[in-house]
C-alpha cells in the first residue's frame, strides 16, 4: 500500500481503478506521495528528525571503540581478518552493516562522504546509507568520487584513481578465500596461521584443467603484502589491481562475520596466478559505453526494451558501471582517470585497449595489463 | 574523559583519525588534542580491554568511568609507558599464529618525535605504508628501539607501537620492517 498515492490530494480518478473510493486507512498509512524521480529526492521530502537524541554518528562511543581498535589492528597486520564484536544496526546483516560500522567510526563533521552499491549512488542502499551519516554524522555527502575524503563501496572500487588523502571502506560479505575450498572456518584460520594455501593453488589448477583458464569471475584470492590470502570482497577481477601499491587505504568490514581487514597504502597486492595462466581482467572486446562512450571503464550488461523494433523487443547494450564516472565522461568524453592529480600516467586498473587487442587471445597485456 | 580535558566524542574521533593515519603510514607524525599519551589511551580503553600503565592521573580518570582493568605489562593488551619502561617490551603480549591480533599495543610518552632527521634515535621503515623507504627520529633510547623490533621479529605476531608527545603521534605498526640506527 506504501505506493499508492493520496487520493485525496492528488489527481482525482487516480487511485480509484478499482472503482471504490480509497478509505481512511490509506491516507493514514502511508499515503503520502513522495517524489519518485530518485531515492535521494524520495529520501529528502520525508520528515527526518527521527534520529535526534542519537549519539553522534549513531553509535555509541564504546562501539566505536571496538571498530577502531580492530580497525588499527588490521592495517597493522594486513590482509589478517581481525574479529570484532559487529552490533545490530538499523538494518539486516548483509546489507552493508560492516561497512557501516565501520564508516561512521571514522567520519567527523568535516567530512564528505559518498556511498556506492556496484558502482551506482543512487540505488536504495547507498541512498539510505548516506541519509543516515547525513542525518547522524553532520557531514557532506557527494556523488563525486574526486571530492569524496571516505567512499564506502559495495562490491567496486571507483574508475577514478583515489588519493593520498581518501579512504575507501568495502562491504564484505564472505570474509575467506578459502571458504572456497574448505567450508571448516577453524580449518582455513590454521591454514591462515602458517600461510599454508597450497589447496587454494589447486583449487587454481583445477579451474585450468577445467577451463583454459582461471575461472573466478569475483573474489579473486589474493595475496596481500607476501603473507595473507585476502579475499578482496566481490569486486570484479577489474578492480583487484587497483588496491596494489595504492596511494589509498582500504578497509574492508564485514558485518555478519564480524571481521574487520585492511589493505594500507603502497602495500604489495597480487592476484594469485600461474606464470603459464596469468591473472586476467574481464575483457570487452570491441564494445563501449553506449551513454559515454568510454572503453577502458569496466562494463556491464544491461537488457533495455527496444521499442521502436515493436513491442516485447529487447536488446542487450553495455554501460559503464561506475555511474558518477560516466556522467563526467559524457560531458568530457575525453577524461582521463587521473585527470584529478598533479601527475600523470598513474597505472589505476585497465587502461584503455589499443585497437590491435581485437583477436581477444586472452593476455592480459593486450588489455592494458594487470596494473602489475 | 573530561576528566583529562579529552571531548569524549570529538577528541577521541580526531586521535583515532590521527592514528590511522600514523599506522598506515609509519614514519608520518600527525597532530593529536594534547596531552597525546592519554588521547591515545582514552581513545583505545574501556572496559574490554586491559591497560598496564603507572601514570595515576589515566588510571584514576579511566577508573571512575568503570573503564580501567589494570593488568601487568606483560598480560596487557595496551600498555602505556613514560620516557624509559623499566621492563623489557618483548615480554609483552605478542598474540598467536592463529590470532596475532591480540597482540598488546604499546604507547610510549615520548619528547622528541620528528619525520625524516632529528635528534632522537633514527629508525628507518619499509613495508606496508611506506613508499620506498621512510625514516623517522624518535625520543627513545636504542636498546630500546632495537628490543620493540625484535618484538615483531616473529610477524605476524608482534605489539604494535605508537610514539606520543605533547601533541603530536607517530606508530611503529609490527608489519614494518625497520633498521635501528
Amino acid at each position: 500500500m506504501t505506493e499508492q498515492p493520496a487520493a485525496d490530494e492528488g489527481a482525482p480518478g487516480e487511485g480509484t481503478t478499482d472503482g471504490g473510493t480509497p478509505t481512511a486507512t490509506d491516507t493514514a498509512d502511508g499515503g503520502t506521495p513522495v517524489p519518485t524521480a530518485s531515492v535521494d529526492a524520495a529520501l529528502a521530502s520525508l520528515e527526518d528528525d527521527g534520529l535526534r537524541g542519537y549519539n553522534y554518528a549513531y553509535l555509541d562511543e564504546h562501539t566505536k571503540r571496538e571498530v577502531r581498535r580492530a580497525m588499527l589492528k588490521a592495517v597493522a597486520i594486513p590482509g589478517h581478518q581481525v574479529p570484532y564484536a559487529s552490533r545490530p544496526m538499523p538494518l539486516a546483516r548483509g546489507w552493508g552493516t560492516g561497512g557501516i560500522q565501520a564508516s561512521l567510526s571514522l567520519l567527523g563533521p568535516g567530512d564528505t562522504f559518498k556511498v556506492i552499491d556496484q558502482g551506482a549512488d543512487g540505488s536504495v542502499n547507498a541512498a539510505n546509507i548516506r541519509r543516515l551519516a547525513d542525518n547522524t554524522a553532520d557531514v557532506t555527502t557527494t556523488t563525486d568520487t574526486t571530492g569524496a575524503d571516505l567512499i564506502q563501496s559495495r562490491h567496486r572500487i571507483p574508475e577514478e584513481v583515489l588519493t593520498d588523502d581518501q579512504r575507501l571502506v568495502l562491504q564484505v560479505p564472505i570474509t575467506d578465500p578459502l571458504r572456497n575450498v574448505d567450508p571448516s572456518d577453524a580449518a582455513n584460520r590454521r591454514r591462515h596461521a602458517h600461510a599454508n594455501y597450497g589447496k587454494m593453488w589447486v583449487h587454481l589448477y583445477e579451474n585450468v584443467v577445467e577451463y583454459g583458464e582461471i575461472n573466478i569471475a569475483a573474489r579473486y584470492p589474493t595475496m596481500v603484502a607476501g603473507r595473507y590470502l585476502m579475499d578482496p570482497s566481490p569486486i570484479p577481477r577489474w578492480d583487484v589491481p587497483k588496491l596494489d601499491d595504492a596511494d589509498h587505504l582500504t578497509i574492508l568490514a564485514a558485518g555478519r562475520e564480524a571481521r574487520i581487514y585492511a589493505v594500507p597504502p603502497h602495500t604489495a597486492v597480487e592476484p594469485l596466478a600461474f606464470t603459464d595462466r596469468e591473472f586476467t581482467v574481464e575483457r570487452f572486446p570491441d564494445q563501449a559505453c553506449h551513454a559515454c562512450g568510454s572503453t577502458d571503464t569496466y562494463l556491464v550488461e544491461v537488457s533495455e526494451e527496444a521499442t521502436d523494433r515493436g513491442a516485447d523487443a529487447f536488446e542487450t547494450r553495455y554501460a559503464c558501471n561506475d555511474t558518477s564516472f560516466c556522467e563526467k565522461r559524457r560531458e568530457h568524453p575525453e577524461l582521463s582517470k587521473d585527470h584529478h592529480l598533479d601527475r600523470e600516467g598513474v597505472d589505476w586498473g585497465p587502461g584503455t585497449p589499443d585497437a590491435a587487442a581485437d583477436d581477444d587471445t586472452g593476455s592480459a597485456a593486450d588489455q592494458g595489463g594487470t596494473g602489475q | 574523559m573530561r576528566a583529562l580535558g579529552i571531548d569524549p566524542v570529538h577528541d577521541t574521533r580526531r586521535t583515532f583519525d590521527s592514528l590511522l593515519a600514523a599506522m598506515s603510514r609509519p614514519g608520518t607524525v600527525h597532530d593529536v588534542p594534547a596531552p597525546a599519551d592519554h588521547a591515545v589511551v582514552a581513545t583505545l580503553l574501556d572496559h574490554e580491554v586491559t591497560l598496564s600503565t603507572d601514570d595515576e592521573t589515566l588510571r584514576d580518570a579511566l577508573a571512575a568511568q568503570g573503564r580501567l582493568d589494570h593488568a601487568p605489562h606483560a598480560v596487557a593488551d595496551v600498555v602505556h609507558a613514560r620516557e624509559h619502561t623499566g621492563w623489557d617490551v618483548r615480554d609483552c603480549e605478542r598474540g598467536s599464529l592463529t590470532e596475532p591480533s591480540d597482540g598488546a599495543t604499546v604507547v610510549y610518552r615520548v619528547d622528541a618525535l620528528a619525520a625524516g632527521g632529528g635528534n632522537g634515535t633514527t629508525l628507518t621503515l619499509s613495508g606496508p605504508g611506506v613508499d620506498g623507504t621512510a625514516t623517522l627520529s624518535v625520543g627513545l633510547p636504542e636498546a630500546e628501539l632495537t628490543a620493540l623490533a625484535a618484538a615483531g621479529s616473529g610477524y605476524p605476531r608482534g605489539v604494535d607501537a605508537v610514539f606520543a608527545t605533547e601533541d603530536r603521534v607517530a606508530t611503529l605498526p609490527r608489519s614494518a620492517t625497520v633498521e635501528v640506527a
